[in-house]
């Protein structure tokens, strides 16, 4: 470690006071971290508003931002968490984390398609974050739950053992590619838009054209609402995603082996 | 034509191709999706759930072929 001293500001980026080289470790605060602390504040902020009131009145009929809530609350339940996760123990534990995920990640794209605010999720180390979160919790789960041996066993994907060698390399590079994806799912889906947008409001800087504006702010206006929609839809797709893998992770030993063949994709 | 050019090239045409096979898997399944959807309406809800798991994973794989492009076009 560097001692304190050992480090100058120059335009606004940490750099070490010796050769003007990046830190070793950089740490410094940046527009994504401040958006997932507004994000982190907003979620908790309403979360803690629809909270008192069911502590004040647990029987009254939800209102507001209340009832609001209680539809997203009660559909990751019954829609995502449930029929993956099968027994209530578990998902009765898990519902925080879901629920979280999901108002975390559907904030950030949110906050991103307000004029001047950046988008968190549109960076590949804040997806990878949440996609590492996602690769704790879902294998994490399946140790404490089939044990380290049941893991183990799943690692060879409901073959016979003779076919380990194939099996195993696969089921643990299957393993990985799991939470990459929903990494490079999230952040090109929230870039891509961003991308589209600005090369369409570039196309008037691009001819240098007043009647170029009409067309280009059209089409910026129906990218935006579609934006809109894939904000949700991402926020959707990496929660239904997370769950579906906890559930093929936890595996019914019983019954369902077919769904390994989603897993080894 | 130097190597660079080759990169961008091969980026180009490699994103082109990868975007034919995604949607044609995507309309594929939605258009199964639609079908089942119209003789079954009570199961529509489970349908349209279990397509949009099947399309988030087949842009998935699309998503790794696009990162191989996007490391081709990065190389110039």
């Amino acid at each position: 470690m560097e001692e304190a001293g050992a480090y100058r500001l120059v335009k606004g980026h940490v750099v070490r006071a010796s050769d003007g080289r990046a830190p070793a470790l950089d740490l410094s605060v940046t527009n994504l971290v401040v958006f997932q602390w507004i994000g982190m504040l907003l979620v908790i902020g309403l979360f803690f508003l629809a909270g008192r009131r069911y502590r004040r009145a647990p029987l009254a009929p939800p209102r507001g931002i209340q009832n609001a809530l209680e539809a997203v609350v009660v559909y990751i339940r019954d829609e995502v968490v449930r029929p993956n996760l099968r027994s209530e123990r578990l998902v009765r534990a898990f519902m925080p984390y879901f629920v979280g995920l999901f108002c975390f990640i559907l904030v950030l794209n949110l906050l991103g398609l307000l004029p001047g605010m950046h988008t968190a999720t549109g960076s590949i180390g804040t997806t990878a974050a949440l996609a590492i979160t996602a690769f704790l919790v879902i294998n994490g789960l399946a140790i404490r739950e089939v044990g380290i041996k049941g893991w183990l066993h799943h690692l060879l994907g409901g073959a016979p053992v003779y076919l380990a060698p194939i099996m195993v390399p696969i089921e643990i590079l299957g393993l990985f590619t799991k939470p990459f994806a929903l990494t490079v799912r999230l952040f090109a889906n929230m870039s891509a838009g961003h991308i589209i947008l600005l090369s369409l409001v570039g196309l008037i800087f691009y001819f240098r054209s007043i009647f170029v504006a009409p067309m280009s702010i059209g089409f910026s206006i129906f990218i935006y609402l579609l934006e809109t929609l894939v904000c949700f839809l991402q926020a959707y797709i990496f929660t239904i995603l997370t769950a579906v893998f906890v559930g093929l992770a936890l595996g019914d030993h019983a019954d369902d082996h077919h769904g390994h063949a989603v897993s080894a994709s | 034509m130097d190597g660079y050019g080759l990169a961008w090239l091969a980026a180009g045409i490699g994103c082109g191709i990868t975007v034919l096979g995604v949607g044609n898997g995507i309309g594929r399944l939605a258009a199964a999706a639609l079908e089942a959807g119209a003789r079954q309406p009570e199961a529509a809800g489970d349908v349209r759930t279990t397509m949009i798991i099947g399309a988030a994973l087949i842009e998935g794989v699309a998503l790794f072929a696009l990162v191989v492009c996007i490391f081709l076009a990065l190389k110039g």
